[in-house]
């Protein structure tokens, strides 16, 4: 069945479901890849223990569900500030130290960091599938031909609205613009009399806040595990490097293209190979355009 | 000839105990862990080529490996082969990919670098796992067990020769890359690129050849992990936890040195086996010693970062000053 050949009823509305999954998918995949970005951007770390904090975000969502029967989504009013403080913890402990260390002190930090968390979690909660099932999980919505279940549209709508509010934070606040200066020249900055490490201190706090939420977002979509993180965090690295890395804008526009690619993907493909397809892209990116596609090209060999 | 054996007084104390434990240990299990901490040693020491001279800090060596333990289990198992014909083919194919992973380290760097070598081992994790008719996909590949040299079917004792002349081969290949010519060169690439490049030095033919040096070296660590093992794995062979252990030997026993590998090999993988005995059985646990790997990792890259080597190196230069 190619659509492109027969475009009867049934192929316009297999376009339309895939167009709408693109969409969801994509608006999840910025929230995720936004906090990545940030603290590329302002602190030119990568954080390789990004998908852990997602991971934890999960947990904290399932034991809330099961312990208190808590809605995934109402405890994103205890996730963010929760994690905003776990994010003040791990920066004060582990970051804050490595901070103007060499790019491979750094990544090393954020690996530690990663297999430390991830088999934390594997200690404490074993290495089960976990799954979270509120009522919404259960709804699907069908509107003109298209069916999606309720928890991803909810989860789409509060993605959609925090990574906009984090982004006009960064437009529009003076706290965002001293961030945004930080990330330009941190010399500059420190000779305007910002204090960069109070910035670095709250761009890694909202950074891990913002994955922390986006963690408990998909808590109901997908199966809980201590490498949970992993599958998104690659995939973040994906959109994140797609739109140059440190740039907010780019990171949507990446997260839209990957959702895109993963869509079709496995509608054509299949679903087996549609994360192939990804990771081709990616190295493609990573070779032809380095900066992201979007991005000034010399970046990545500047040593940013 | 003395001054120089002094030099490598480590190298010759751990290889010596290794060659002579066979002789005088029986216990399977002991010889088990002496040829597991050969193997990581050697294989973090191939790691150790491509991030620690030339500078190219990978986290997707697990490719390499997995491509070793892949050629040699599918060749012995569909073809009927041997597993030394797998490994040969596996180096083959290690050195291709290895250049083509060489190629990007020229084109990226720092966390460009790392990024791109996860991409790449997760592509393979991929077509391993779900390419069915030809891997056999996530199930994996038990290695049947045929006695014989041809076939790698050895005796434990056996095993730890093979796996200490590997180790003691890679050894004397990072030692070319400490003491050599083209050593030296890697070095001042590693440092300064640019002012490297700007002496005539051949910067990005050097990364290059280190690299798939370095691919080559984890191919055949891989296939004879797999041939000692017995099972191959596409979710460990391929996984990045597998890469991190390499980085995680190589950083924590001394990166950028000949005996850091091994002498992180030593440590972590005595520590897990013993931990893992100790816990086993004991739900809960099973991820408790890496729990205690991510915070060394943390705690050596901050405050140690020349590794074990390195703090050996200071104490004795302190008791030497004492004892004058």
């Amino acid at each position: 069945m190619d659509p492109a050949r027969s475009l009867g009823p049934a192929q316009i509305e297999a376009l339309a479901q895939l167009a709408v999954s693109t969409v969801l998918l994509g608006g999840i995949y910025a929230l995720i890849a936004v906090g990545l970005t940030l603290i590329f951007g302002i602190m030119r770390v990568v954080n390789f223990a990004h998908g852990e904090f997602l991971m934890l975000g999960m947990y904290l969502a399932f034991w809330a569900f099961v312990l208190w029967s808590v809605d995934p989504y109402f405890m994103l009013v205890i996730a963010i500030p929760l994690f905003f403080l776990v994010g003040l913890l791990t920066y004060a402990l582990v970051m804050r130290g490595v901070i103007s260390a060499s790019h491979n002190v750094q990544i090393f930090t954020t690996v530690g960091l990663s297999t430390a968390l991830q088999n934390l979690a594997l200690v404490l909660w074993t290495g089960d599938f976990r799954v979270v099932r509120p009522w919404h999980s259960t709804v699907v919505l069908r509107v003109a031909g298209t069916a999606f279940n309720l928890s991803q549209v909810v989860a789409f709508l509060i993605a959609v609205g925090l990574t906009l509010a984090l982004f006009a934070f960064m437009k529009w606040t003076r706290t965002g613009r001293i961030m945004r200066a930080t990330a330009q020249d941190r010399e500059a900055a420190t000779l305007m009399g910002i204090d960069t490490d109070r910035v670095y201190r709250f761009t890694w706090a909202i950074g891990i806040a913002v994955v922390g939420a986006a963690g408990a977002l998909v808590a109901p979509l997908y199966a809980i595990y201590p490498t949970a993180g992993l599958q998104f965090v690659l995939l973040a690295y994906v959109v994140v490097v797609l739109g140059g890395l440190g740039d907010m804008v780019g990171a949507m526009l990446g997260s839209l293209i990957v959702a895109t690619v993963e869509v079709v993907g496995s509608y054509f493909f299949g679903a087996a190979w549609k994360e192939v397809l990804y990771f081709l892209l990616f190295i493609a990116v990573l070779v032809f355009r380095p900066a992201g596609l979007f991005g000034q090209r010399g970046a990545e060999t500047l040593g940013a | 000839m003395r001054a120089r054996l002094a030099r490598h007084r480590g190298a010759v104390v751990f290889f010596g105990l290794a060659a002579l434990a066979p002789l005088f240990v029986h216990d399977a299990f002991f010889l088990d862990s002496l040829i597991l901490i050969l193997l990581w040693g050697a294989l973090s020491a191939a790691w150790n080529v491509a991030s620690g001279y030339a500078g190219q800090v990978s986290l997707g060596h697990a490719a390499f490996f997995g491509i070793g333990a892949y050629s040699a289990a599918l060749l012995s198992t569909r073809w009927q082969q041997s597993p030394w014909l797998g490994m040969l083919v596996g180096v083959i194919v290690s050195i291709a990919a290895g250049s083509v992973i060489g190629y990007l380290s020229n084109r990226l760097r720092g966390p460009y670098f790392a990024l791109s070598t996860i991409a790449f081992s997760q592509v393979l994790l991929i077509v391993a796992s779900r390419w069915r008719g030809f891997t056999a996909g996530s199930e994996g590949i038990p290695v049947p067990f045929r006695p014989g040299f041809s076939t790698l079917g050895l005796s434990h004792p056996a095993w730890v020769y093979l796996a200490l002349s590997l180790a003691l081969l890679y050894y004397l290949v990072q030692l070319y890359f400490e003491r050599s010519r083209v050593g030296y060169q890697l070095a001042g690439v590693r440092e300064d690129e640019d002012a490297a490049a700007a002496l005539g030095i051949a910067s990005r033919q050097l990364k290059v050849i280190a690299v798939m040096l370095s691919a080559a070296l984890s191919s055949i660590g891989g296939t004879l992990w797999a041939q000692y093992v017995g099972f191959v794995d596409p979710f460990y062979v391929f996984s990045v936890d597998l890469s991190v252990r390499f980085a995680l030997n190589t950083i924590i026993g001394g990166i950028g040195t000949a005996m850091g590998p091994y002498l992180g090999s030593i440590f972590i993988t005595s520590l897990e086996t013993y931990l893992r005995a100790t816990f086993s059985g004991k739900t809960g646990y099973a991820g408790g010693y890496l729990v205690i790997y991510g915070c060394a990792l943390i705690l050596v890259v901050r405050f140690a970062p020349e590794g074990l080597t390195g703090i050996a190196a200071r104490l004795r230069s302190r008791f030497m000053a004492i004892a004058r």
